[in-house]
């Protein structure tokens, strides 16, 4: 077995492992809202709608970050719209937009730019080919959201406790609303250059459910969602090295054994003391 | 001129895919109508995402897709109900743990060069591909969704109506749920094979939204769905085959496009009659 | 003494033209308790809601000479969320922590007082959701006092508790009240309106406000709720909804 620190010395490896480190900390920070407030799907929606905005991006020569926000952008938009239509519900409106951005992808990489190799790596990520513009738009997608969560941290965690905290407490709840929409599309934006638009939630939604089973505190939720993003990140982009399959799969069945494994632990601890209380 | 219509569905090929795509839409459309009424747009969806190892394991070994696909949602559908009911999780993040997890084990899976089905055509699908036997399975999905739909039609009125009196009533109403979502796989199962994983959940949710829309009673709005599924699918193949585009994506897209239209529709309708929606525009999102 | 809460008329709605309540006439002074009886949709969210500035349309005057605060029934905080007693008391203190400041010594301090004051200061550690309904009730009152208000907003706090967790919660509001603040609560029980300072009976408009011997009398009580009383076994006054919605 290779010394896993090996493949460390390439460059793009170093390139890898840096764009993990940069994601670790969104992991954790947003990745705590994201489970706190149920906001998977809306999450993996935003990740699947910039997919047409990535397809077009290279044609048109503007950087896929740019393209993806405003891909995003688009989706969040139309769905804040779509949701008010009674009797559809946030759910269907989600699957509708998604299905929508997906088909206008799979459309515009086929049939109009003749190009359907580069699907898969829009789909799936390309961390191992990341390259200095990458590395700086994830960069300045964290500074973004460290700022925004130094802003709304508490309010986030007042109103996602109590939907009523406007009134209970005085908080600017909708400003906060907003600025949450806004930092995970910035989240999921980062995230999709380095594990595609698919997985999105390998990285910012798996390691806070793991997280979550045992922590008991919101501040111990990010430390552990962090902390395992970036254990998650490293291993599943050594793996992804040695057998040469696309890391962000490889972050996500890892991130998922990982759950399943705390999940089980928690589930056969959770019994004895169950059973003492009947 | 009636050349033009009928030329898509000159060939085998385009009347297997014509076959393919109305028993598809028999089924997906009111089964859309619940999804949507009982607010499961999201495990449609992730049923759909889950298929993904299955159906790759499948055409790895040389087995029916039909059958890796099951197992797959098999599995997946464990795993779901199991982290759902860890009350710290929630069902909406373990779905997306399980899905996700599962889809990149289906992906992983597909770099393996024995596949002998392209990891793109497992994920966008190929109505004009589709076979005979596909069709007669097809046919008996149809059969069976339209029979349980209506076997389960009071149980699923009552719980997506007045879920309170559905559940003082008994396990009877969880129990036509239960039902409902076998039903969807069922036809998720199917569905997939036309238009790939990613875009089978677009002939569910579209038709059975618009329809929602567009029709005050329920009965009437199952028929409408039913109606509306088979539009889609009957003008996404005349799309793809005049414009030369991807046949999943284009059905895909009419489904949408049909639910665009009925939205504007009811728009109209609503501004005709003085209506004038009132709420948060980002309630909808985060609530 | 001037009163902490004085109305004048008020009313006010969702919708322009449209008022949800109107007439709205009383004063509550310090170390008052006030329920505020009616059916569903009779107006009693609506006429918090105008107590805190949040409605969008208002008519009438209506003058706060304390801080008011919104205690919510316990049923819509989140019991999942990892947030012990003590975190959801002091966050009654955010709205005045700039977010470049964490939450200091003074917070704290503020916050631990308030779970004294609801007889809760041996359970700050204890996460939100592991406390009983009772508790979790006197928690959120808790970070209402947490914000320094005098003027308490309560919605149903009795719903839903037993005996026990009632009593307490009882005690706990007699408590404040001794304290000097004006507790204004939501409430179905008519037979526990009876031990309250005052009641005022709404249902859209104001029906009668006053002490509870005067204001709860049969007419009263139909008017309010639109049904027949009926008196059941033991003396007990309830009230059967009749036919006429609202």
């Amino acid at each position: 077995m290779i010394w896993p620190f090996e493949p460390f010395e390439l460059a793009f490896m170093q390139r890898a492992a840096l764009e993990i480190l940069l994601l670790a900390p969104l992991a954790g920070l947003i990745g705590a809202q994201i489970v706190l407030r149920r906001l998977a799907f809306f999450t993996h929606a935003v990740g699947t709608a910039t997919f047409p905005g990535l397809v077009v991006a290279g044609p048109a020569g503007i950087s896929p970050a740019l393209a993806a926000l405003a891909a995003g952008g688009v989706f969040a938009t139309a769905l804040a719209r779509l949701g008010r239509v009674r009797g559809l519900g946030r759910e269907a409106a989600t699957a509708l937009l998604l299905v929508a951005a997906l088909g206008i992808g799979i459309v515009l990489a086929s049939d109009v730019f003749g190009s359907g190799s580069g699907v898969d790596r829009l789909l799936f990520g390309s961390l191992l080919a990341i390259g200095g513009e990458e590395l700086q738009a994830t960069a300045i997608a964290l500074v973004v959201s460290l700022v925004a969560v130094a802003v709304w941290r508490r309010t986030w965690i007042a109103s996602g406790f109590d939907p009523g905290a406007q009134a209970a407490l005085g908080l600017r709840v909708r400003i906060a609303d907003w600025a949450l929409v806004a930092v995970i599309a910035i989240g999921v934006i980062a995230a999709v250059d380095a594990v595609g638009a698919l997985l999105v939630s390998a990285i910012l939604v798996i390691p806070a459910a793991t997280a979550r089973l045992f922590a008991r505190s919101v501040r111990s939720l990010e430390v552990g969602a962090g902390t395992l993003a970036l254990a998650e990140g490293f291993a599943g982009l050594l793996l992804a090295f040695e057998l040469d399959v696309p890391p962000g799969a490889a972050i996500a069945v890892l991130g998922g054994l990982g759950f399943a494994l705390c999940a089980t632990v928690v589930a056969l601890r959770g019994r004895p003391a169950g059973e003492a209380r009947a | 001129m009636l050349d033009l219509l009928t030329d898509p569905f000159a060939g085998e090929i385009g009347q297997r895919a014509l076959a393919e795509v109305v028993l598809l839409g028999l089924a997906c459309g009111p089964l859309g109508v619940w999804v949507v009424l009982l607010r499961h747009a999201y495990a449609a969806e992730s049923i759909a995402h889950a298929t993904l190892p299955g159906l790759v394991v499948a055409s790895l070994v040389g087995a029916p897709l039909l059958l890796g696909a099951a197992a797959g949602l098999i599995i997946a559908a464990t795993v779901i109900a199991l982290a759902g009911r860890e009350q710290r999780i929630g069902a909406d993040t373990a779905v997306a743990v399980a899905v996700t997890t599962l889809f990149g084990a289906g992906v992983i899976l597909a770099q393996s060069p024995e596949v002998p089905a392209r990891l793109g055509e497992l994920l966008f699908g190929d109505p004009l591909s589709v076979t005979g036997p596909e069709i007669a399975v097809a046919g008996a999905l149809a059969f069976v969704v339209v029979v349980g739909l209506a076997c389960l039609h009071r149980p699923l009125a009552l719980a997506s109506f007045d879920p309170e009196a559905a559940r003082s009533l008994g396990a009877k109403g969880g129990r036509a749920e239960l039902a409902l979502l076998l039903l969807l796989a069922g036809s998720t199962l199917v569905a997939v094979g036309a238009l790939g994983n990613l875009l089978a959940v677009a002939l569910t949710v579209g038709p059975g939204a618009s329809a929602l829309l567009l029709a005050e009673r329920l009965r009437l709005s199952l028929i409408i769905a039913a109606a509306l599924a088979v539009a889609a699918g009957v003008a996404g193949l005349f799309v793809s085959y005049y414009l030369d585009v991807a046949a999943g994506a284009s059905i895909a897209l009419a489904a949408v496009g049909i639910f665009g239209v009925a939205a504007l529709i009811r728009h109209l309708r609503r501004r005709r009659h003085g209506l004038r929606p009132r709420q948060s525009v980002l309630r909808p999102l985060l609530r | 003494m001037s009163a902490l809460i004085s109305m004048h008329g008020l009313g006010g709605g969702y919708a322009p033209g449209t008022d949800a309540i109107s007439g709205v006439r009383a004063e509550v002074e310090a170390g008052q308790t006030v329920a505020i009886l009616g059916p569903n949709g009779g107006g009693k969210t609506t006429l918090f809601r105008a107590l805190l500035g949040e409605l969008d349309h208002r008519t009438g005057e209506v003058e706060l000479r304390a801080r008011v605060a919104y205690v919510p029934q316990t049923e819509r905080a989140r019991l999942d969320f990892p947030v012990t007693a003590l975190d959801v008391a002091a966050m009654g203190t955010y709205a005045e922590t700039p977010w470049y400041r964490r939450l200091g010594e003074p917070s704290l301090r503020r916050a631990r007082e308030a779970l004294g004051a609801v007889g809760l200061e041996n359970s700050e550690g204890v996460l939100f959701g592991e406390l009983s309904g009772g508790q979790r009730q006197r928690v959120l009152i808790a970070r209402a006092l947490a914000r320094d208000a005098r003027i308490l907003l309560l919605d149903e706090p009795f719903g839903g508790l037993d005996q026990t967790s009632a009593q307490s919660l009882h005690e706990v509001l007699l408590g404040l009240r001794e304290d000097g603040c004006a507790l204004l609560i939501a409430t179905h029980d008519i037979h526990d309106a009876r031990g309250f300072d005052r009641v005022l009976c709404l249902n859209r408009r104001q029906i009668a406000y006053g002490a509870p011997e005067t204001v709860l009398d049969a007419p009263t009580l139909e008017r309010t709720y639109g049904g027949e009383i009926i008196t059941l076994p033991g003396g007990e006054r309830a009230v059967v909804v009749g036919h006429h919605s609202h």
